[in-house]
């Protein structure tokens, strides 16, 4: 982009990881699109680009993108905080193309190559098979370098530059987010112990140091975008770590409840899945509250003016915290106990669930440092909507909501068909997909696949040239 | 010991529904509920609408109730919902008192340093 504002090559770094993120962003939605025409269509690309590996690229590029535009977020928030440029930015951006290059190639492989002979082979350069991780061993290690020189990046500027709340927790965080990938590294001959580790970055990514990041992130925002006080909103990040952290470490029992772990994650994983929703019903208060307090403060003085000084990546910091409220929360809710839990596992309703909830709970949040960094980078004041960020915005939580809508009902129909009336058989299986419901649905999630995907390229028309609009104050 | 119900629920076929609907309400209630307290702390709301927010808890723990009960969930698990119910019933007000106190001191310190203390 012609007008660069940027004096850090931390913020600049952050630009190149949050615009490959967005490429990423895209991609993930287009193999999603596949998949969702293959269960309407199931010849559609077979032998060619079959399901599971559309499926591989939709779940793992949306994995990494997130991941990117995490690195990408911290990277841009890094200098404001510390009040130093980030040490070892050098590195830092080496790393960068390292991560880039391994992440094409994976996907090269994923789609040229997509399976190998069951060896060692096809673990170290094709994939290593496990759902949502599948990148071959090389790819892993290459991720864990590109990791570590992350978390050095940060640990090295937090120690040097000012100590806020915000860095402290991001360094905490991003330390347990490394080290969990490790976990996810090894394999097992017993598929139990396999998958009880798994879990470890799945879940506990997920649902402890991700949200945890958001809510770094949020308070982030919240600073910058509405000026909230900075005191209040890190008093309110400690309680959202204690609490997020409290629930979601043993959350994880939701998922050990049928993969041959013993019976006392029944009882944990009931006990705080139960627990879980509420730091999130509070984050949801918190954005409201803070938002109220400022504007009122400033309303008291006199001053109408909105204190928003960029409304597209507020707005999608509000639709965060509904977001997370109603995908992890709401619908997480629903089939979180082990009693109701035997009927939904491993039907749509899992999938309408990680719909919304990654959308809602992550999505979102990153990318509204999207249009953060879109602001700093054109030198903007305050960042007003265009019509093309409020279409954008609306087409794609819509198109997002009604996919999980159909989702919902077509995993409805599973738990009634093929769970509790024919017993979870093989016949039960396909008798559950052939319905009218379940097909009805599926056509109604790729109407609303193909509104996402329409409403990205809104979101990336205007991530690309509202930074040159008139409209917005300098 | 576990309870011989969390190995087979047996749940009956029309009460599949009416569970998943409870759990949502009862996100959506105490949403509500938390909501509408924080409103009228903040003095948006009168202070009397007070009374529709602990109305609309009572409807979160009565969801918990209809939601456990037709999903026949066994001791431990009652108790888990029962703990849930009086954790969402505290939650604002924990959450309230906090940041209500961070902000009055806040404002006594921007008060100190227009002071020139």
């Amino acid at each position: 982009m012609a007008n660069n504002h940027l004096t850090s090559e931390s913020k600049q770094l952050a630009t190149w990881y949050l615009t490959f993120a967005a490429i990423l962003f895209g991609a993930q939605l287009l193999f999603g699109l596949i998949a969702a025409i293959q269960y309407v269509m199931p010849g559609f690309l077979y032998g060619i680009l079959d399901f599971s590996i559309a499926r591989i690229l939709h779940i793992n590029a949306l994995v990494v993108w997130m991941v990117f535009a995490m690195f990408g977020s911290v990277y841009w928030l890094l200098p404001d905080e510390t009040g130093i440029e980030t040490i070892g930015i050098k590195v830092g951006k080496l790393a960068y193309w390292v991560f880039v290059a391994a992440i094409v190639v994976v996907v090269l492989v994923f789609l040229l190559i997509q399976v190998g002979p069951a060896s060692d082979t096809t673990i170290w350069f094709i994939t290593e098979g496990r759902e949502y991780i599948e990148a071959p061993r090389w790819a892993d290690i290459g991720i864990v370098v590109v990791a570590l020189t992350f978390v050095a990046n940060l640990f090295l500027t937090g120690m040097k530059g000012k100590q806020t709340g915000i860095v402290t927790v991001l360094m905490a965080d991003m330390i347990a987010f490394a080290g969990l990938y490790l976990a996810g590294m090894f394999f097992t001959d017993n598929i139990s112990v396999d998958q009880y580790w798994w879990w470890w970055v799945i879940h506990l990514w997920v649902e402890a140091t991700w949200e945890v990041f958001v809510g770094a992130i949020a308070a982030y925002g919240l600073i910058t975008m509405i000026g909230a006080h900075r005191k209040v909103v890190e008093m309110w990040l400690w309680i959202e770590v204690a609490m997020l952290f409290g629930s979601g470490i043993l959350g994880m029992g939701h998922h050990y409840f049928w993969i041959g772990t013993p019976e006392y994650w029944w009882e944990i994983g009931a006990l705080f899945s139960a627990l879980e929703p509420l730091p999130l019903v509070a984050m949801f208060v918190h954005v409201l509250y803070d938002w109220g307090k400022t504007q009122g403060a400033q309303n008291a003085n006199g001053d109408e003016t909105s204190v928003i000084t960029n409304k597209p990546a507020f707005i999608w910091f509000v639709l965060n915290a509904f977001g997370n409220f109603l995908g992890a929360g709401v619908w997480g809710f629903f089939h979180t106990l082990p009693q109701i839990n035997l009927y939904t596992h491993g039907t749509q309703f899992t999938s309408a669930h990680g719909h919304l909830a990654f959308f809602g709970a992550y999505a979102t949040i990153l990318v509204g440092m999207m249009y953060l960094a879109v602001q700093g980078k054109n030198g903007i004041k305050v960042m007003k909507n265009t019509k093309t960020s409020i279409w954008a915005v609306s087409m794609i939580t819509g198109g997002v909501m009604g996919m999980t809508v159909a989702l919902t009902i077509a995993g409805y129909v599973q738990v009634i068909v093929s769970r509790a009336q024919m017993g979870a058989t093989w016949a039960a299986y396909f008798d559950g997909q052939s319905g009218v419901w379940f097909t009805q649905a599926m056509d109604w999630r790729l109407i609303m696949g193909v509104i996402t995907f329409l409403g990205f390229l809104l979101l990336a028309k205007d991530l690309l040239t509202t930074g040159k609009n008139p409209v917005h104050e300098r | 010991m576990i309870d011989p119900l969390m190995i087979r629920p047996e749940i009956a076929l029309a009460d599949f529904l009416p569970i998943f609907i409870s759990s949502a309400l009862v996100l959506i209630f105490g949403g509500v509920y938390v909501g509408i307290y924080t409103a009228v702390k903040v003095k948006y709301l009168k202070p009397w609408a007070i009374i529709i927010a602990y109305g609309f808890w009572t409807l979160t723990a009565y969801c918990l109730y209809v939601m456990g009960s037709l999903m026949h969930v066994g001791d431990f698990t009652a108790k888990a919902l029962v703990v849930a119910a009086i954790g969402l019933f505290l939650l604002p007000f924990a959450v309230y008192y906090m940041e209500d106190n961070v902000h009055k001191n806040n404002e006594h310190d921007t008060q100190g340093e227009e002071d020139g203390k």
